[in-house]
């Protein structure tokens, strides 16, 4: 592509104009949408509405609808949640911590992974709160002063650290997109052709007017508030794994938990950008400039390597449970792996141990199908990772009698396919909404007015 | 008159007082004041200003100097007539008066429950109860610990017949049926009484006139009916599907009386059963498993009980040595058993003739291990007069049932266990009903020598053989006259239905066996429109004006129970007491009198014996009919507690199955829950097949009292009905023995099942040991593990409860498991949900097999909360709605709980039980009446589990504090502790040094902690079980995945 080996491979192609770019990124939110995101749009919104309905027969009717039992106290909820907390993480790794590391190339997924971890968030914040038998009732989890004593929630218990986690995550995810988003709405209002769009998109910009003292202001709380999102990328995921990693049960009792939770969301995070990344590209095929196939397969990279760290975990979970010579530890591994569940365990281990692999090779990689293709079969085998976490480690505990199976209905089914409906829908929303890439950070790094010698990026 | 009135007050109320009735409706037995009674203006308007703290009065009051109000007292006005505006819109006042608890009944105080003695009878086994009465309606039945019969256990049957009294099916007024000419149609209207007893009396002047009924442990009801036979020449015939005429002919056989005589199992040092579930279903299986227990709370000294079994009973499980064998061995088993005895030389002086001949291999012929089933023979003789041999129940009604009970009487009397063990005279004499009886009535009905017959509690057209043609027989009798309480398949094949009061509202009176005289006393009065049995026979003889002066004379049944126990029981009992006072105290504890005892041996009458050959031909599958511990002959199939509780053995709710073998099952191609088609003769039934670990694999065992079409929404096509193979083979109706035919019907049917796992996976949940294990060390296969904590953990300065459970007593019967539902109010759920994972119980029984599949061996453990000191599931509950109490148990508290369900994912025990729906919703009218109002009706949504029976704990403090002393070990009982017939579990204070429960903390060996390696520090103790077999258990080293495999001293396995 370039007959320089030591020069940079640009971040954005098509030797764009700074206006190309506004104008390239603007489009999205300023055109009739085309017929393909109709269709994603009424299928997602359709799924949504059905998502609504079950939810609400869930809730009026009982929790007993869905496939929890007696042994089996949680399921599709409580994994759907947890797979959908992990996908949020990829967006505010790549905003926050690849921010503090100056890795440009983020610029361009930035926003979008971002606006994912929003959403995904959304969704999973909506599980822990219909999981409940009395979900009427579940502002019981927050700490308020009351008239009931007052009574104080269980500050010891692992699922009420879930809700601050969940919950600070939820705003400080929000705050930040949302102020990166600050200049890009500016300029929407300064493109909007009609009364309307410029008050909203006035008012959400918050009075920008792009000084340079607005500026100096943003990149300092850009920069602050990258740095307090940074700890929560761990901290959440660490958090959410205390609900396994703290109980007694053998299989969640372990304390490889925390990093092994984090390695997983970043992984399936990454599989989440990849699928979104692919058919923004294929959407909007202008885009393909900015996410480059070179920005792809940087993430691909990361996939495969955290590919390996959750197979790395796996591996250890079998090993500590040999070595540590407790009967019941080492029963719910051989189960998992041989039981009657042994089948979601071997997708699992297939789907993200396994096929992540094919990115040793850099045809792969840089392939769009096949990384789509493989970026699916990672969300579906971290799915299947929560699923095998919850339900083999609850069906056969301590004594064999309580043994049983998770009894997997068609709520389970409406419950785990809605929830992509609300996230897709909203997602494809915020598509025709908000400028998909950061139109003031991409300009910076774009070689544009700099010499062709310029040594690396600016 | 149509009902028995116990309330004396109302019974006062004469006619006079009626008409007089003055126009406005005043109680006027009590007044307030002598102003109330003169009804003085005076009074009258202190009446107005009676509620000093009425906000209206106080406005009145301060009319015209509102500025006195603060703003703080007119805002609590303001809130305190909007609440009264709210509480008038909400609450719907009748119009006309309604009367609250003013006049309070002397021995009522709201708030606390009253017990009063009472009876149940199941067909073949009595009880003496307490029945538990909240504001006049019986709430929970429990066993009256005074009561000599039963010492205050109550089988399961006999608990859940509370839920019958509110079953809203039940009948509630007098029907009649309008039948066209070939009685097809089934069109019951209700009609009065008035009517029924005008038209009954019509058919019954026309004589002829039989009484069908079951076996009637009252002597008061029998001499109703024996009056009444007097007055209309009728004839009474007893017959149950469950009889025990084959024990009562083989004694006449063999000892010239027919009585059933009872067996002491607590006496015996050496149990033989051949096929009798005298722990589960056989005569009295609560009091046989009392004495079987009691004869084993010293181990040392326990006694040791051999099985020879076709079906897999609660006996069977229990047993120390088990012999699997089909039903048509069961002879050959005890002529064998003879045999071995008489061939070593001993039991000289009985001749045996030639009968034993074919016998001298029975061991060889029944495939068991020549030395075992010698050994059995030598224990039997070793323990000559402390030992028993039993045989009987539905699975020992083969052709050769006759011949094996004289060959048990006869092993007995060899054996010298005659009046020993075996005592006549302490025999239920009022076990009359045979199949014989019922025989010969159908000969007379289809000869048309019945006119009229009065069904009374017996359902023929249900479990009676379709072989004696009653159906049809029916049809040829004029009247028939029904007196039941539900409409089931014979009611709605008769004229009339002269409906029955329930058991809980009838008087009456019970003599279970010889000596001891019991008073069944009414625990409400009638709900509905209905009358008594009793009662309507004497009302129809009073309409005819025949009979005995005394069954025309007395207007209720309880006048004529009295006068006939003062006539008939008083000289009896009366030991220097008045008859008031005798009567008194009749209520008051329930019963009077001793068991009789003693009689010493009876004269075997030799040839009853030498006569003896086999008649049932072996075949490859054989049949076996069997009763169910939960529902018995099918009475109570319409109640919901007793299909919802697991098998004791097989754990599986809600259904009726085909046991079969495992070796069978591979033969026949067969998986658990696929259909098969069993067929006896020309009768078939398609029915799910369960195989059975342990089973014979020549046997078909299917339980009856299935497959009802007319008990209730919620028994009807509960599973099949078996009786439909039982056979009439010359002129004796067969149940077990016969030749079967089964076959693959294709498709499958889910048979749910309450435990998910049958193996303990070498783990330590169920601690067995052997007796020589026992003899080695005292805690022989408890691995005890070392634990130590960084925290001190909790202090209990005041109680701190516990529980020990002993398994070697239990002997997995479930009667707790009943006592639970009923004391907590847990919801029963159904088959769906069940087999979702959702049963509700607080406890429940875990049962597993060990040993090899083919011969496993079953063990139970009653498993409820084990309220730890380190509770798992208290830390995580993010509402703290489960606690820790300052006495150690574990609260759960319904009103927090959000439903996390978090706590259950984090209970090692998982005994905690989710309100998945709104299951109370589901309470249909007038079922919520037996609710205990003292335990919360848990909404959806909502953890739940065993509270230690909090509420009983409160109760028993407040009576300690009142009468001001402490708290005495055995003072406050649970519930299920109470049920339990063999006194396995045990509840106390740990922090009183001399409880029971605290003996067994600190020094019993035999205790464990169920998985006290994970240091949850469980308020339970589990006592490890001991099996009586002279066997050692390998030693087997901890962490080892394999089973306790039993390895018998010799070689030889059993």
């Amino acid at each position: 592509m370039n007959s320089n080996p030591m020069r940079r491979v640009p971040l954005v192609l098509g030797n764009k104009t700074l206006k190309q770019i506004t104008d390239d990124i603007c489009e999205p939110v300023e055109t009739i949408p085309s017929k393909g995101w109709m269709a994603l749009f009424l299928g997602a919104k359709t799924l949504f509405i059905f998502y609504i309905l079950t939810i609400a027969i869930v809730v009026s009717t009982g929790m007993g609808l869905l496939g929890v039992n007696h042994p089996v106290g949680w399921g599709t909820m409580i994994i759907t949640f947890v797979f959908w907390v992990g996908i949020g993480h990829a967006g505010t790794l790549i905003s926050a911590i690849l921010f503090l590391f100056r890795q440009k190339w983020r610029t361009s997924v930035a926003r979008s992974a971002e606006a994912m971890t929003v959403f995904a968030v959304m969704t999973a914040g909506i599980f822990p709160l219909i999981h409940t038998g009395r979900p009427w009732l579940d502002f019981w989890l927050f700490p308020y002063p009351n008239q009931r004593g007052p009574l104080w929630v269980n500050f010891r218990s692992p699922l009420l650290w879930d809700v601050f986690a969940i919950s600070t995550y939820a705003t400080v995810s929000t705050v930040f997109w949302f102020i990166g988003l600050i200049p890009d709405l500016a300029t929407l209002k300064d493109r909007a052709k009609n009364k309307i769009r410029y008050m909203v998109y006035g008012a959400l910009s918050l009075g920008w007017r792009g000084t340079a003292k607005n500026w100096s202001h943003y990149e300092m709380l850009y920069l602050i508030l990258a740095g307090l999102s940074t700890p929560l990328v761990l901290s959440v995921h660490t958090i959410v794994s205390f609900d396994f990693a703290v109980s007694n049960l053998p299989g969640w009792h372990s304390t490889i938990f925390p990093p092994y939770f984090v390695a997983g969301a970043i992984f399936s995070g990454f599989a989440m950008v990849i699928t979104l990344m692919s058919l923004m590209r294929i959407g909007f095929p202008k885009f393909k400039d900015y996410i480059t196939i070179d920005h792809m397969e940087v993430m691909n990279k990361i996939i495969m390597m955290t590919g390996l760290m959750v197979g790395y975990a796996y591996g250890s979970e079998f090993l500590i449970a040999w070595y540590s010579g407790n009967d019941y530890e080492r029963y719910v591994f051989m189960n998992r792996a041989m039981g009657p569940y042994a089948w979601s365990y071997w997708i699992m281990i297939a789907c993200n141990v396994f096929i992540p692999q094919i990115f040793w090779k850099r045809n792969f990689r840089r392939s769009i199908p096949v990384m789509f293709v493989v970026s699916i079969f990672v969300n579906i085998g971290m799915w299947f990772e929560r699923f095998v976490i919850t339900v083999t480690s609850l069906h056969r505990d301590f004594l064999p009698s309580n043994w049983g199976q998770y009894a997997w209905s068609m709520y389970d089914t409406a419950i785990l396919c809605g929830s992509f409906g609300m996230f897709f829908t909203i997602f494809l929303l915020y598509l025709r909404v908000f400028p998909a890439i950061s139109i003031a950070e991409i300009k910076p790094v774009m070689n544009v007015g700099k010499e062709d010698d310029n040594k690396g990026a600016h | 008159m149509n009902n028995e009135n116990h309330d004396h007050e109302a019974a006062k109320i004469t006619n006079d007082q009626i008409e007089n009735r003055p126009l406005v409706e005043r109680h006027t037995n009590y007044w307030r004041s002598f102003d109330e009674l003169n009804n003085t203006p005076e009074f009258q308007k202190s009446l107005s200003t009676e509620f000093m703290s009425s906000p209206l009065r106080a406005e009145s009051l301060n009319e015209g100097d509102s500025d006195k109000w603060a703003r703080r007292e007119f805002l609590k006005l303001m809130g305190a007539s909007m609440a009264l505006t709210g509480a008038a819109g909400c609450i719907r006042r009748p119009v006309q008066k309604i009367v609250p608890y003013v006049n309070q009944p002397e021995e009522v105080t709201l708030g606390i429950p009253n017990y009063y003695s009472s009876t149940y009878f199941d067909g073949q086994e009595g009880f003496g109860l307490r029945v538990q009465s909240r504001e006049g309606r019986p709430t929970h039945i429990q066993g009256n610990p005074d009561h000599l019969y039963n010492h205050g256990a109550v089988s399961v049957r006999g608990q859940a017949s509370l839920l019958g009294l509110y079953d809203p099916e039940r009948l509630q007024a007098p029907h009649r049926n309008l039948f066209n000419e070939k009685r097809t149609n089934k069109e019951t209207v209700s009609t009065s009484w008035e009517d029924l007893d005008k038209k009954v009396v019509e058919e019954l002047k026309k004589g002829s006139v039989y009484i069908l009924s079951g076996n009637i442990p009252s002597p008061a009801t029998q001499a109703v009916i024996d009056d009444f036979g007097k007055a209309f020449g009728s004839q009474h015939v007893v017959w149950e599907p469950i009889s025990n005429d084959d024990i009562a002919e083989g004694q006449r056989a063999s000892y010239g009386e027919a009585v059933v005589p009872y067996y002491r199992f607590q006496d015996a040092k050496m149990i033989v059963s051949i096929d009798a579930d005298f722990l589960g279903t056989w005569l009295r299986p609560v009091s046989f498993t009392r004495d079987y227990a009691n004869g084993r709370k010293q181990i040392e000294k326990m006694s040791r009980m051999v099985s020879f079994d076709s079906t897999y009973s609660l006996t069977a499980a229990n047993a120390d040595l088990r012999f699997k064998i089909k039903p048509s061995q069961q002879l050959t088993v005890v002529m064998g058993l003879i045999n071995e005895i008489v061939a070593a030389g001993h039991g000289g002086g009985m001749s045996t003739g030639s009968a034993l001949t074919p016998f001298k291999d029975a061991a060889a012929q029944l495939g068991l291990n020549p030395e075992a089933f010698k050994k059995v023979a030598m224990d039997l003789w070793n323990n000559a007069g402390k030992s028993v041999v039993v045989a009987g129940g539905l699975q020992t009604r083969t052709a050769d049932s006759h011949q094996l009970q004289i060959a048990v009487n006869f092993l007995n009397s060899l054996l010298g266990n005659d009046g020993k063990t075996v005592v006549a005279k302490q025999g239920m004499s009022r076990l009359k009903s045979s199949y014989a009886n019922m025989t010969e009535l159908v000969k007379k009905m289809n000869q048309g020598a019945v006119k009229t017959l009065i069904i009374y509690r017996s359902n023929p057209l249900y479990a009676l053989t379709k072989d004696l043609g009653f159906a049809e027989a029916l049809n040829k009798v004029n009247t028939v006259i029904y007196a039941g309480e539900r409409m089931d398949e014979t009611a709605a094949k008769a004229h009339f239905i002269a409906t029955d009061n329930h058991q809980l509202e009838t008087w009456n009176d019970a003599e279970f066996n010889g000596g001891l005289y019991s008073i069944h006393q009414p625990l409400i009065r009638t709900m509905y429109d209905t009358r008594s049995f009793q009662l309507s026979l004497m009302t129809w003889a009073f309409i005819a004006n025949v009979g005995p002066k005394r069954l025309i004379t007395y207007e209720t049944f309880y006048d004529y129970l009295r006068a006939f126990t003062k006539e008939e029981m008083f000289s009896k009992h009366a030991s220097g007491r008045d008859f008031e006072t005798f009567w008194n105290d009749l209520l008051q504890k329930g019963m009077v009198g001793e068991e009789a005892s003693g009689g010493g041996a009876r004269g075997f009458r030799g040839d009853a014996f030498t006569n003896i050959k086999k008649k049932t031909a072996s075949s490859p599958y054989e049949l076996a009919l069997y009763q169910k511990v939960q529902i018995g002959d099918g009475t109570l199939a319409n109640i919901a507690w007793l299909h919802e509780l697991p098998d004791p053995v097989t754990k599986i709710v809600w259904d009726n199955y085909a046991c079969v073998s495992i070796k069978a099952a591979e033969n026949l191609k067969l998986k658990e829950g696929d259909l098969v088609e069993v067929k006896v003769g020309d009768k078939k039934i398609t029915i799910p097949a369960h195989i059975q670990p342990g089973l014979h694999d020549e046997v078909v065992a299917i339980a009856v009292g299935y497959g009802r079409t007319m008990a209730g929404k919620v028994g009807n096509k509960v599973g099949q009905d078996a009786y439909i193979l039982s056979s009439v083979v010359n002129d004796e109706v067969l149940f077990a023995g016969l030749p079967v035919e089964i076959k693959k019907a294709g498709g499958h049917y889910d048979l749910v099942t309450t435990q998910g796992h049958d193996s303990m996976e070498g783990r330590q949940i169920v601690v067995t040991a052997t007796n020589k294990d026992y003899e080695q060390n005292k805690e022989a296969n408890i691995h005890r593990h070392h634990t130590w904590s960084i925290w001190s953990g909790h202090q209990y300065s005041g109680h701190k409860w516990g529980m020990t459970i002993d398994l070697n007593s239990c002997t997995g019967c479930s009667a707790c498991m009943i006592a639970c539902q009923s004391e907590n109010n847990i919801h029963v759920v159904g088959k769906k949900y069940i087999m979702q994972g959702r049963e509700m119980h607080w406890i429940r029984i875990d049962r597993y097999y060990t040993g090899d599949v083919a011969n496993a061996e079953a063990v139970f453990q009653p498993i409820t909360c084990q309220h730890c000191d380190n509770a798992p599931c208290e830390t995580v509950c993010p509402v703290a709605a489960t606690v820790h109490s300052s006495e150690g148990l574990n609260e759960m508290v319904y009103n927090r709980c959000v439903g996390t369900r978090y706590c259950s994912n984090n209970c090692p025990y998982k005994v905690r039980r989710f309100n998945w729906f709104n299951y109370a919703k589901l309470i249909e009218k007038p079922m919520h009446m037996a609710l205990n109002p003292e335990v919360t009706v848990r909404p959806r949504g909502v953890m739940e589990k065993c509270t230690f029976c909090v509420q009983r704990i409160k109760v028993g403090k407040n009576v300690a504090k009142s009468e001001g002393r402490l708290l005495k070990d055995g003072d406050i009982k649970v519930a299920c502790e109470v049920a339990c017939p063999t006194t396995a579990i045990v509840f106390g204070d740990l922090n009183d040094d001399n409880s029971r429960v605290s003996k067994v903390f600190k020094a019993e060996p035999r205790a464990y902690a169920l998985l006290e390696e994970w240091y949850a520090k469980p308020a339970i103790r589990y006592l490890s079980k001991i099996r009586n077999n002279d066997l050692v258990t390998a030693p087997k080293a901890h962490g080892d995945e394999h089973k306790n495999q039993v390895t018998p001293p010799e070689g030889g396995h059993v």
